[in-house]
């Protein structure tokens, strides 16, 4: 009898430790923060939580905590950090909100589509108007959904035109190129040095396909979308597509560019076997730490002289709604903050991006290095963002453009149009 | 001996029921749930969507590519690591100076994460700098560098050599195991009787093997089956399904595809579950029909 108890008393202990530990444990992200995001039965929000991409693994922990910090002792509201690589964001905010778990506050690099599903807070609930008047033209206008601003820009980046000057030299190039033909010049001649030089590296791979696609079309006057219509299978894009075939067929390019991610094409351009290449500033620091490649950056050439367009991109910081709008105040006070110059400020510049605010701009304007993307940021051209739909026809190119190089760049593009089109 | 009350035998049960029901059974659960419901994009659940994501994946114009890859993948990994492995195990149950650290050295692949192994051959694999290349082209085997992962003739092949690489070692260690079981006095007197190294091997040491072999095959065929880590690493620059096997097609559903859908995936994750279960269970049957026709 009294073994008998014993032991049940045993096996009950057991499956309390179980229970415990299940508890305890969680199952990764989508539980950390369980504890403190919904407010008490009616009451305000006390505690926030930010889901943040990783854009460094130096600096993003650092502005954060630093930030939550400020935050508590400016407001009095606690922000929790949770701090997510890039590779696993998409993922792991897709799992948030299945779970009915969305952070108060999520950084992505894109909105439109969580604005369309009524997930998120418009800056008339949120954003201070003086930030708002603040943020550059171009990003309220793709940060706007259904005529409300929903996507608040973190930071920017420009495209630019990266070229190597001791390759230049040797293959006797004087200047960087003005116009296409130019360009192709410019490979033509690198890529006759041969060593395993290549004259124009060409990134088509699915990591970031649209983006290398984007600058290409932009400076050949074309347009995803134009005027609420898609226009990605229009005469320019096809020229444009099948000039980066024909660059790719005559061998001006590295090896296999509809299977090259941008990372990789990078990596060839630091190896110093690359004479041209669109970076970015990020880049542009990771070359000047290496220090071992001499390069210049220009405007990007067009098609037919006239004046170069930059490929702008932004990330986002989007607010979501909770139950009876409890963490409204918290959210507003957030932005408010996030928003000074020496918060977003100093966070661009440690990860060397660049502003989206007016005041930023002003701020930025001293550094020299900086200048030619200042320059063409307030003119910067986006990808439609603001279209829910692109957040799927992004998808498609970026699995489907490659293809291009080894078939019909018409036809490629016409299937895109048509995804995008029945996607609508 | 008295017997035991049920409610105790329940309570001692319990810590392994809960983690059942825990661990493979609510997600089960939730994973069905899913697979019938219908999501947006951003993985908010929008209702019900009854059959409509199975329809989907079954009508997905890459399924057929899919399975043939998964196919493809899972015999030759597995048929390729069992016949090396038995090589290798041979010659390790062998005594010979320094086995013991041979045998450490054959673990290493085991216990290295597969992310880490996967991205370290995209290094040797490389086009512009790998090794692999260095050296084909240093010993005049090839004129160019072959492009290992991104030529669609190559892929399947390079895949396949990691694949094996880090399913050895457990199978290495099954086989040891196995040989160690198999009694010294029956080869002894095998050889007594006059049977050949040849005929030993083929009628003695295969068969008493064969529940190791057993024990191998399926398990490698489950693991490599579901193996992600590989295939979505190596194949991260080819675009569309054309190397997915089902588990990267899943994965690629849910989150990297146009789709973009978390129901079709689930519903795909449901197709694996199925597919992989009857694979095994068909595996099995044909064992112990062999076992009762053999008698």
């Amino acid at each position: 009898m009294r073994s008998m108890k014993t032991s049940g008393m045993i096996a009950g202990m057991a499956v309390a430790a179980i229970v415990l530990a299940a508890c305890g444990g969680g199952t990764g992200a989508g539980n950390a923060g369980d504890g403190g995001t919904q407010g008490g039965a009616g009451g305000e929000a006390k505690t926030i939580k930010l889901v943040a991409a990783e854009y460094s693994k130096d600096n993003t922990k650092a502005f954060w905590d630093a930030f939550a910090k400020t935050y508590k002792d400016k407001t009095g509201y606690t922000l929790e950090v949770q701090i997510i690589s890039w590779d696993n964001l998409d993922q792991q905010s897709s799992t948030m909100i299945q779970n009915n778990q969305a952070p108060d506050i999520l950084n992505l690099n894109a909105y439109a589509s969580y604005a369309k599903d009524g997930l998120l807070y418009n800056s008339d609930e949120v954003l201070p108007a003086s930030v708002k008047s603040d943020i550059l033209p171009t990003f309220v206008k793709y940060g706007t959904y259904d005529g409300k601003f929903y996507g608040f820009p973190d930071l920017s980046s420009a495209r630019a035109f990266f070229y190597n000057t001791d390759l230049f030299k040797e293959a006797g190039v004087a200047s960087p190129p003005k116009t296409w033909a130019e360009l192709e010049d410019a490979a033509r001649k690198i890529s006759a040095l041969g060593d395993g030089n290549v004259g124009y590296a060409l990134p088509l791979g699915p990591e970031e396909a649209q983006g290398e696609f984007s600058m290409w079309l932009f400076n050949n006057g074309g347009t995803w979308k134009d005027q609420g219509k898609w226009t990605i299978n229009s005469a320019q894009n096809v020229e444009t597509l099948t000039f980066l075939k024909k660059l790719t067929d005559e061998k001006l390019t590295q090896n296999n560019p509809a299977r090259t991610n941008r990372a990789d094409a990078f990596d060839l351009f630091k190896s110093g076997k690359a004479g041209m290449i669109i970076g970015f500033s990020p880049l542009a620091a990771a070359l000047d730490e290496d220090g071992k490649v001499k390069y210049a950056v220009a405007p990007f050439p067009t098609n037919d002289g006239s004046e170069s367009k930059t490929f702008g991109v932004t990330d986002y910081l989007m607010a979501f709604k909770k139950p009876g709008n409890s963490n409204q105040a918290a959210v507003k006070a957030f932005y408010e903050l996030y928003y000074q110059k020496d918060q977003i400020n100093t966070w661009i510049k440690s990860e060397g991006f660049l502003p989206v605010t007016q005041s930023g701009i002003e701020e930025f304007r001293g550094d020299e290095k900086l200048k030619v993307y200042l320059d063409t940021l307030p003119n910067a051209q986006l990808t439609p963002t603001d279209d829910p739909t692109w957040d799927r026809v992004k998808l498609a190119v970026q699995q489907n453009l490659g293809r291009a190089l080894t078939g019909d760049p018409k036809a490629v593009l016409d299937e895109l149009q048509q995804t995008a089109e029945s996607a609508s | 001996m008295g017997s035991v009350h049920p409610l105790v035998a329940l309570l001692w049960l319990a810590p392994a029921l809960l983690l059942i029901l825990g661990v493979v059974l609510y997600p089960a659960i939730k994973l069905f749930d899913a697979s019938r419901s219908e999501f947006s994009i951003t993985g908010l659940r929008r209702g019900d969507a009854g059959w409509e994501n199975y329809a989907k994946v079954l009508d997905h114009p890459s399924l057929g590519t899919v399975l043939v890859n998964t196919l493809i993948w899972v015999v030759a990994v597995v048929a390729v690591t069992i016949v090396l492995g038995l090589a290798l195990a041979q010659f390790l149950v062998k005594q010979f100076p320094g086995r013991r650290y041979v045998r450490w050295a054959v673990i290493v692949p085991w216990a290295a994460s597969l992310i880490i192994t996967s991205q370290l051959f995209v290094l040797l694999y490389d086009y512009n700098y790998g090794i692999v290349n260095h050296l084909l082209l240093g010993a005049g085997v090839i004129d160019a560098p072959i492009d290992f992962l991104g030529d669609d003739s190559w892929t399947m092949f390079s895949m396949v050599v990691v694949g094996v690489f880090v399913s050895l070692p457990f199978t290495i260690f099954v086989f040891i195991a196995g040989l160690n079981a198999i009694p010294d006095d029956v080869l002894e007197a095998a050889t007594v009787d006059g049977a050949r190294p040849r005929q030993r091997y083929r009628s003695i040491v295969l068969p008493l093997l064969r529940p190791a072999l057993m024990i191998a095959t399926v398990l490698n065929v489950i693991y490599v089956f579901n193996s992600f880590p590989i295939i979505y690493t190596l194949n991260d620059r080819n675009p569309g399904y054309l190397h997915d096997t089902t588990i990267t097609f899943m994965y690629k559903l849910a989150f990297k595809s146009q789709e973009k859908d978390v129901g079709m995936s689930a519903a795909a994750g449901i197709f694996n579950v199925l597919l992989i279960l009857a694979v095994v269970l068909i595996y099995l049957k044909i064992i112990n029909w062999r076992e009762e026709t053999s008698r």
